[in-house]
C-alpha cells in the first residue's frame, strides 16, 4: 500500500511481508526526498515460549522449543540441550557431537536451499515469486527441490522427523542411525554437493546493488572447524568469550514499534548470520569452498548483505561436504546419549541457526524444574541492522517509483532471511493452508 | 512425475500437518485411519512440510491431500476441492502472501501451483480440508474436528473405491 500524506510526505507501507516466516511489516517515511524513519513492525505477541517453559521439566526444552520455528528446529534443540547439559555439568561424547553436527547440516541444507532459490532468487531475477520464476527456470527450481529434499531426508533419518525432529534428547539422541542407513543417503548428498557448487556459480552472476554496511559481526567460533552446532562467541572487533558470558555482552531492549525485542552487543548495533560467520571464520571453510567463494567474487570478508545469497550458497556446499565427511568417517556402536541428572543451577547454550546465533539460558531448581528461560533468536538481534539497511536502501533508491522502491526494500529485508516467528517466540496459531 | 514413468493407479492419501499441535493433527489422523482400513491399491503418507508433496506425489495419477484449514466455517466443516492438472490455477492471493501457510511462506497452495508450473502436478489432486479451531501445542484434536474425522475418512474411502474400481 502506498499512502500520500496531506503535508506532502510520502509513506511506503507493506502491511504483511511475503516470504518471511511469521508475520511482519515495514514502515518507511520519506519527506521531501529524505528518508525520515524506518520501522520494521512485528505484530505477534512476544515471549510466549519463555513463559511456557517455566514450570516444565529440564528434559522438555528440546521438544518444546523445536516448535517455535518450522525451519530451524535443530537450532533450538541444539542450543537448549547444550544449556541444560551445562547446568548438570554433563559432557557428551565426540560421537554425540558429531551426530548433532550431521543433523544440523540437514537443517542448513534445507533452510539455505529454500531461501536461496524459493525466496531470495526471485528478488534478483525480477519475479514476484518462485512460481513465476519456475515458468522460465524450471530446471533450476527442480534442482532446488532436490537440494532441499536432501536436507529433509538427512533430518528425517537423524532427527526422526523432517520438520520437528523427535530423536533429540537432553544428553544426546534416543537412537543413533546406522552407517548403512546413512550410506543410503550418500548418493543424493554427493549429487547435492555438486549442485551446491553449481549454485555458487549461478548466484554469483546476479546483479548486486552496491551497499556495504560497517556493522559489528558476531558469530560462534570453534577451534577445530567452521562453527555450526557449538563454539565460543567471537566478534569482528576482536572480542571472544564463552557462551556463558553472552548475557554480559548482549542486552535486549524493547522498542515501541515492535513486539520483538531488539539487542545490542557491547552497546553497539551488530549483526549475526551467514555474513558474520563467513567473515569471522572464512579460514575454516574447506579449500574447495574457499576457492569457489573467491571465484564467485567474494573476498575473505563480505559486507554487502545483498551478496548473502552467495555466502548461503557457499555454506550450502560446506554443509553437504560436512555431511558426506561425517557419514564416511562414522563407525557404528557409539552410545546414543549420556545421562543428565536433574540439577539446580543456571546454564547457557548457543548454536548457529541458518540465520545466526541462537542463544538459550535456563535456570532450574533441584528437581530440574525450569524456573526461568531466556531465548535470544537471530532475527531479534538483527532487527536494528535490518532497519538501518532499509533506511540506507530507501535513501539510496529514493528516486525509484513506489513499486520498485518497495520491492527493493523488501529485498533488503529478505537478505537476512528473517524468521519473525523466532523473533517473537510465538508460533502463528492461525494457519490457513487452503 | 517424470514424463516417461507410467502413473501409479492407486490413490495416494497424504495427511498433512503436525501430529502434536491440536487440530493440525487431523490430516495425519485421517491418513492413519485410511491406512488402517487396508484398502487395496491405496497408499498413504504423512508429512508436516507442504514442500514434501512435490516429491511424495511423483508417479501418482490421483492424490488426496487431507489438511486442517481455517476459512471461517464452523469447526469440523469439511471442504473438498479439486485442484489437479487441467483444473484452473488457484488464485494468486492464495499463495502470494502465504506467510501463515507453512515454513517460510511455502504452503500447500504454493506447492500445488509450483508443481502446476513445473508440469509435475498429478492429473487429479483432491484437497479434503477440515475446518480447525485450535492449533495449541501438545493438545489433541478438538471435539468438533474429532467428530468430523470419520466423515472425512468415509469421503476419502468413497473416492478411493471409485478410483480403484474404475482402474480394474
Amino acid at each position: 500500500m502506498t499512502h500520500q500524506l496531506k503535508d506532502g510526505s510520502q509513506v511506503l507501507q507493506v502491511g504483511v511481508l511475503a516470504r518471511v516466516e511469521g508475520e511482519g511489516g515495514m514502515h518507511i517515511e520519506i519527506k521531501d526526498g529524505v528518508v525520515e524513519s524506518v520501522k520494521l513492525n512485528i505484530f505477534e505477541p512476544p515471549r510466549f515460549y519463555e513463559a511456557f517453559l517455566r514450570g516444565r521439566k529440564y528434559t522438555e526444552p528440546p521438544d518444546i522449543t523445536a516448535r517455535i520455528c518450522g525451519i530451524c528446529p535443530v537450532a533450538y534443540q541444539t542450543a537448549s540441550t547444550e544449556a541444560i547439559e551445562a547446568i548438570a555439568g554433563a559432557v557428551t561424547t565426540p560421537e554425540i557431537q558429531t551426530m548433532r553436527r550431521l543433523l544440523y547440516c540437514g537443517e542448513w541444507i534445507e533452510s539455505h536451499a529454500l531461501h536461496i532459490f524459493m525466496l531470495h532468487a526471485p528478488d534478483f531475477l525480477g519475479y514476484d515469486s518462485v512460481i513465476e520464476m519456475a515458468a522460465d527456470h524450471g530446471p533450476v527450481v527442480e534442482m532446488a527441490l532436490r537440494l532441499k529434499k536432501a536436507g529433509n531426508d538427512l533430518m528425517e533419518l537423524v532427527g526422526g522427523r523432517a520438520i520437528h525432529p523427535v530423536n533429540v534428547k537432553v544428553g544426546g539422541f534416543f537412537r543413533m542411525p546406522t552407517k548403512a542407513q546413512m550410506m543410503a543417503l550418500r548418493p543424493d548428498l554427493e549429487r547435492g554437493l555438486e549442485e551446491a557448487f553449481a549454485t555458487i556459480k549461478l548466484v554469483s552472476t546476479f546483479d548486486f546493488p552496491d551497499m556495504e554496511q560497517p556493522y559489528e559481526y558476531v558469530a560462534l567460533r570453534h577451534p577445530d572447524y567452521y562453527a555450526i552446532e557449538r563454539g565460543t562467541v567471537a566478534s569482528s572487533s576482536g572480542v571472544e568469550f564463552p557462551v556463558s558470558e553472552f548475557p554480559k555482552h548482549v542486552k535486549e531492549f524493547h522498542v515501541e514499534h515492535s513486539n520483538a525485542l531488539h539487542a545490542k552487543f557491547d552497546d553497539t548495533m551488530y549483526m549475526v548470520g551467514p555474513l558474520a560467520r563467513y567473515t569471522l571464520n572464512f579460514h575454516q571453510l574447506s579449500d574447495r569452498c574457499k576457492e569457489a567463494a573467491l571465484a564467485a567474487g567474494l573476498g575473505e570478508t563480505c559486507r554487502n548483505q545483498f551478496k548473502s545469497i552467495i555466502v548461503r550458497a557457499v555454506e550450502l556446499a560446506y554443509a553437504f561436504e560436512e555431511a558426506v565427511r561425517i557419514i564416511d568417517e562414522w563407525k557404528d556402536g557409539a552410545a546414543p546419549s549420556v545421562p543428565v541428572a536433574a540439577t539446580k543451577g543456571e546454564g547457557m547454550g548457543a548454536s548457529e541457526a541458518p540465520r545466526g546465533i541462537l542463544f538459550h539460558r535456563y535456570i532450574t531448581d533441584e528437581n530440574g524444574i525450569i524456573e526461568d528461560a531466556q531465548i535470544v533468536p537471530p532475527t531479534s538481534q538483527n532487527q536494528p541492522s535490518i532497519e538501518l539497511d532499509l533506511k540506507t536502501a530507501a535513501q539510496q533508491w529514493v528516486d525509484m517509483d513506489d513499486h520498485a522502491l518497495t520491492h527493493r526494500c523488501e529485498h533488503a529485508i529478505r537478505n537476512y532471511d528473517p524468521c519473525i516467528s523466532c523473533a517473537t517466540h510465538f508460533l502463528d496459531l492461525r494457519v490457513n493452508r487452503s | 512425475m517424470s514424463a516417461e514413468a507410467a502413473p501409479r493407479s492407486g490413490p495416494l492419501v497424504v495427511g498433512l500437518g503436525s501430529p502434536d499441535q491440536g487440530d493440525d493433527a487431523v490430516g495425519p489422523a485421517v491418513a492413519h485411519a485410511v491406512a488402517a482400513l487396508g484398502l487395496p491399491g491405496v497408499e498413504t503418507a504423512i508429512h508436516e512440510d507442504p514442500t514434501a508433496l512435490l516429491h511424495l506425489w511423483e508417479g501418482f495419477d490421483f492424490v488426496v491431500v487431507v489438511d486442517a484449514v481455517m476459512s471461517g466455517k464452523p469447526a469440523g466443516s469439511i471442504s473438498v476441492m479439486e485442484v489437479g492438472a487441467g483444473r484452473p490455477s488457484l488464485p494468486p492471493e492464495s499463495w502470494a502472501a502465504t506467510g501463515r501457510g507453512g515454513t517460510h511462506a511455502f504452503g500447500l497452495a504454493t506447492s500445488i501451483e509450483l508443481a502446476r508450473v513445473l508440469r509435475t502436478l498429478p492429473r487429479r489432486v483432491t484437497i479434503v480440508g477440515i475446518e480447525a479451531s485450535s492449533f495449541e501445542q501438545g493438545t489433541g484434536l478438538t471435539a468438533p474436528v474429532t467428530a468430523s474425522s470419520d466423515d472425512a475418512v468415509a469421503i476419502i474411502c468413497a473416492m478411493a473405491r471409485e478410483c480403484v474400481g474404475s482402474a480394474t
